[in-house]
């Protein structure tokens, strides 16, 4: 008797979490479902003003996706955002997690600045480094390649990432790095071996706002390179499907919603991660 | 190598093997070793981030433009912003936008994330779903809203008008002051929230069971339980991601310049589409830098003020 | 267990790593010239057409010079952040395409085209003066006209036929019809907002009443005036009595679906949303029509946009892009250039105004006359950066918006006249 009445709360409970989270749901999904629609619609009904805007009623058309494979180089733009975000995001995260670990568990003069300064960084704006910025990556000889982002996206991915790592460093405890100096390990052996595999959530949550930071970039995006194979996906999309008074809607969105596909299967997988990274590194920053 | 340390005795560089080991012992000192780590950081942050930082600040004292170098004009500029309505306008927008997004975010935020621990099914699809706006392109997803926001297709409107809620045409929203605030607030709550979500999520995830259970023995309701419970120990999350938060959202670029750029008659603008307009679009690099220059001390501030309550927790 | 799904997790990503570094050394490495190439930065054509065309002459061009050229197009409003970056690192591009005051604006980074404009002008029959003064500068020219884009009337023959109006002649006959066609469901659109169009028909009608920005000396704001507090009145009737709220938010692209979706009845806007509904076959092609700009009490005027070839001065390409220009604008390839974009492109050189496309389509018929009435923005001043700012900042569209949102006219002017002033007094000296 009990029990039942247990779980008919229970069931009640869950119910109203349910309905609860309907409305949230919504609102994050509403627009992908829309960007999605949109895409397989054609011309046609889209400035159709009697059209229902919800499903599509007169066909569902391949040509917007046609057009970006086709007439656009969206497979390279996608290629270049891959190599980009991967080794950007692999850069400062060992720039990172060497520079968290000092910050976090070395004693030294300075330390303290340090840290702060490493932190101030990532208040300035990108829309005010860039143009200063572009007199550096020509004296560094990367005009116009994807390297100019490889080498300007640590500046904002380094001071997140290592405030990051420095809260789950210090989640590490002291005792099990004091053993391991004792037995005669290395300073570095020590990080590389002992302390580092204890981080690695912490270390996938920042490599996966890394890639994330870098595969949205925009403004560097933009400016930083010009020939149409150069381009990342954002930037391609935006700027080569963007024409004037005439919007490519359908293979905008088509161009959206394959663009941000990379990114949600790598979220789904590492959900788990990402999430218990985040515990340990932001609580106990 | 045996061969070597005896090259490098006969070259008289002294006994290699004391010196690989002194080196060793160098390197092995606490400070050495930690500022050896934090090396490669500083000359990234210097080169790339410090240096030209430096020059924008020299360009918001000068009389600079696009590809031609001024001369220095001290706090003209400065002088000039200020005596512009449209800048102290686009101030008022900034705090308008920025009080109204973070408040939304961390109250929808902290009840998403309660709502997220729950144990119920399909829980790792309700996340990652929740999660989706955070780790779309801005410049992309902003481009759909655009979209659903259009004078004449808008999808909102024609929902609203077709359930009853509104009459025709409904509201013109990125064209009437407040509408088009509203407008660019919801996207910017739509792309934060999860952000704020997820992270009180993990803040929610790190609270051992046993506070709750002690306070289930007290006889605590469930909203006490949140109240005196959850809320004090998630407050240092909180604070960190509002810091963050903070940072986003004054600094905002992608989804006014899409949405609105700033219009209707600049309600909208923030500090950093006013300076791209103004620095950019209009040639004037000098003042553009001003107008960036003064989200600094802000933000410096807002973190300042932030970082002493962290610490002090 | 959990251990060791860490150390493969560790050992994988090295792994991954690993493979994506040599996938990338056998990638293409960072591009240093192996030979010569000539770039050119161009917008994203409002018909697409004409970038290809552009290609195609383009290819042809570097068979014949031996030199390989690439054309880079990206969307129009990204184009000022990329000369910014590119004027300011002294790398990018060689060529531009400039519009408005931009030959103004990057005075001493542009090279001298004079030879060549002079070259071109003498063959084809000489420049429109507007043409000519928009890429003029005081030191000397500073790109080559391009081409011009005219802004005439678009409108839907059905709505005003069931109507039974005839087309507006003057703004203020606009603005009676308007009336008329509001209540029968059909109103006019001109954007009052943050976009391109709403800045170009801001100036039409402020000349067409005999009102001006700046003096002509160029130093003076000369927006407060009783002319201009008329055109203010005649936006703010037009704006409750003949259309939608909806401009104030419009973009560039708005007013062109607006007039496709069949809703709208007249716009102010190139033929690009004709062009767009012939390419997609829409039945309503059959209705849109052209006619020329209303007149005012001052007479007609448009500030059509002008665009023009700039060379930079850093770039080692000087002379090829000269040559690549004059390519361009040889009669076959101009006129080829000109049909591709459907009459959208109109020629600055006289002599290319007879090109078959505008007679043999009743409906361009009235386009080549529109460089009549055409004059570059800050007339009667000469052209300048200040113009730009004025234009970038929205003072114009801004001012209507204010009072059609209800701020007293004379305010409304006011602030105009505080904004004109700034944009005036950030002027760039060269020298």
């Amino acid at each position: 008797m009990a029990s039942a009445a247990s779980v008919r709360a229970r069931r009640l409970r869950a119910a109203l979490t349910y309905a609860n989270l309907t409305p949230f749901v919504f609102f994050a999904l509403f627009p992908f479902y829309f960007m999605f629609v949109t895409s397989f619609k054609r011309n046609a009904e889209l400035y159709n003003l009697k059209a229902v805007p919800f499903w599509i009623q007169t066909g569902a058309i391949t040509d917007h996706y046609d057009f970006l494979f086709r007439r656009t180089e969206f497979l390279i733009w996608m290629k270049n955002s891959l190599i980009v975000s991967v080794i950007a995001m692999s850069i400062s995260l060992v720039i990172a997690i060497l520079a968290g670990y000092s910050l976090a568990r070395l004693r030294y003069r300075g330390v303290g600045s340090f840290g702060t300064a490493v932190f101030i960084t990532y208040l300035v704006p990108p829309t005010l480094l860039f143009l200063p910025l572009s007199q550096v990556v020509n004296w560094l000889g990367l005009s116009d390649s994807i390297w100019a982002l490889v080498v300007t996206y640590p500046t904002f991915l380094v001071p997140f990432s290592t405030w990051l790592l420095m809260g789950y460093f210090r989640t590490v405890p002291r005792e099990v790095e004091e053993c391991a100096l004792v037995d005669g390990a290395s300073r570095l052996q020590t990080l590389l071996r002992i302390v580092l595999p204890m981080a690695v959530p912490g270390v996938v949550c920042a490599a996966l706002f890394g890639f994330t930071l870098c595969w949205n970039e925009f403004i560097y995006a933009l400016t930083f390179v010009s020939q149409s194979g150069n381009k990342t996906a954002v930037v391609g999309v935006t700027a080569d499907l963007i024409r004037g008074d005439i919007y490519y809607w359908g293979s905008l969105m088509a161009g959206a919603v394959l663009a941000s596909v990379p990114i949600v299967v790598i979220y789904v997988w590492f959900l788990d991660y990402y999430v218990s990274g985040l515990t340990a590194g932001a609580v106990k920053g | 190598m045996a061969v070597s340390q005896r090259a490098l005795e006969a070259a008289g560089l002294g006994g290699g093997r004391g010196r690989l080991e002194r080196l060793r012992q160098w390197r092995e000192q606490e400070h050495v070793f930690g500022y050896g780590l934090i090396l490669p950081a500083l000359v990234l942050l210097t080169c790339l981030v410090a240096y030209p930082f430096g020059m924008a600040i020299y360009f918001s004292l000068s009389d600079y433009w696009v590809g031609s170098p001024g001369q220095f004009v001290g706090l003209t500029n400065y002088r000039e912003i200020l005596g512009n309505d449209v800048f102290r306008q686009t101030v008022q927008n900034s705090f308008v936008f920025t009080g109204f997004a973070l408040t939304l975010k961390t109250l929808l935020g902290v009840w998403l994330a309660v709502l997220l621990a729950r144990d119920v099914r399909f829980k790792r699809v309700l996340r990652g779903a929740v999660l989706l706006p955070w780790v779309i392109p801005t410049a992309l997803s902003t481009l759909g809203w655009w979209w659903m926001f259009d004078s004449l297709y808008s999808v909102v409107n024609w929902t609203a008008i077709r359930l009853g809620l509104i009459s025709a045409p409904g509201p013109n929203w990125l064209g009437q002051t407040n509408y088009a605030m509203a407008a660019v607030i919801i996207v910017n709550v739509w792309r934060g929230l999860p952000f704020f979500a997820i992270t009180v999520l993990a803040g929610l995830m790190s609270i051992p069971r046993e506070f709750y259970e002690a306070a289930e023995v007290d006889g605590a309701s469930s909203r006490q339980r949140f109240w005196h419970v959850t809320l004090p120990l998630l407050k240092p999350v909180l604070a960190v991601v509002i810091l963050f938060s903070t940072i986003f959202t004054f600094s905002d670029f992608n989804i006014v310049q899409i949405l609105t750029r700033g219009g209707p008659v600049n309600t909208t603008h923030l500090f950093a589409t006013l300076a791209y307009q103004i620095g950019l679009q209009g040639g004037n690099l000098g003042q553009g830098a001003a107008i960036s220059l003064f989200l600094f001390p802000m933000l410096a501030m807002v973190v300042f003020l932030q970082l002493r309550y962290i610490r002090r927790d | 267990m959990k251990r060791a799904t860490r150390r493969q997790f560790l050992e994988t990503s090295a792994i991954a790593s690993v493979g994506m570094g040599s996938w990338l050394a056998l990638g293409k490495p960072p591009a240093y010239a192996q030979k010569r190439e000539l770039t050119f930065l161009s917008w994203n054509h409002f018909v697409p057409a004409s970038d290809d065309e552009l290609r195609k002459q383009a290819e042809a061009f570097s068979k014949q010079a031996g030199v390989s050229v690439r054309v880079d197009t990206i969307a129009h409003l990204q184009l000022m952040a990329k000369f910014a970056a590119e004027a300011q690192s002294q790398s990018g591009h060689d060529m531009i395409r400039t519009h408005d005051a931009i030959p103004f604006l990057f005075e001493s980074q542009l090279a001298d085209v004079g030879d060549v404009v002079d070259k071109l002008g003498k063959q084809h029959g000489g420049w429109y003066p507007f043409a000519a003064e928009a890429n003029q500068t005081k030191s000397g020219w500073r790109a080559v006209p391009w081409f011009w884009i005219s802004f005439p009337a678009t409108y839907n023959m059905a709505h005003f036929k069931k109507a039974g109006l005839e087309t507006p002649k003057t703004w203020a006959e606009l603005l009676s019809h308007g009336r008329t066609l509001k209540k029968q469901g059909n109103p006019v659109g001109i954007a009052i907002s943050h976009c391109g169009d709403a800045n170009t028909t801001a100036w039409s009608v402020l000349w067409s009443y005999g009102a001006k920005v700046i003096e002509a000396d160029g130093k003076t704001p000369a927006i407060n005036s009783d002319k201009t507090a008329q055109v203010i009145e005649w936006w703010k009737e037009l704006f409750r009595d003949a259309m939608e709220p909806e401009v104030l938010s419009w973009d560039d692209a708005s007013n062109n679906r607006f007039i496709l979706s069949g809703k709208g009845s007249w716009i102010h806007n190139p033929i690009s949303p004709y062009n767009a509904a012939l390419k997609e076959k829409m039945p309503i092609a059959d209705d849109i029509n052209h006619h020329t700009s209303p007149a005012g009490p001052a007479g007609i005027h448009s500030a059509v946009p002008i665009l023009g070839l700039g060379v930079w001065k850093f770039s080692k390409n000087i002379d090829v892009a000269k040559e690549f220009i004059q390519f361009l604008f040889r009669k076959e390839n101009y006129d080829a250039w000109i049909g591709a974009s459907n009459a959208f492109n109109h020629p600055p050189l006289r002599h290319f105004a007879d090109h078959p496309i505008w007679a043999r389509n009743p409906k361009f018929a009235m386009l080549p006359k529109e460089a009549e009435y055409a004059h570059p923005r800050g007339w009667p001043a000469k052209p300048s950066d200040a113009a730009q700012r004025i234009d970038e900042a929205f003072v114009l569209p801004d001012m209507t918006a204010k009072a059609v949102n209800g701020m007293p006219t004379k305010r409304a002017m006011d602030w105009a006249q505080d904004q004109v002033a700034r944009a005036i007094k950030g002027q760039l000296k060269v020298g």
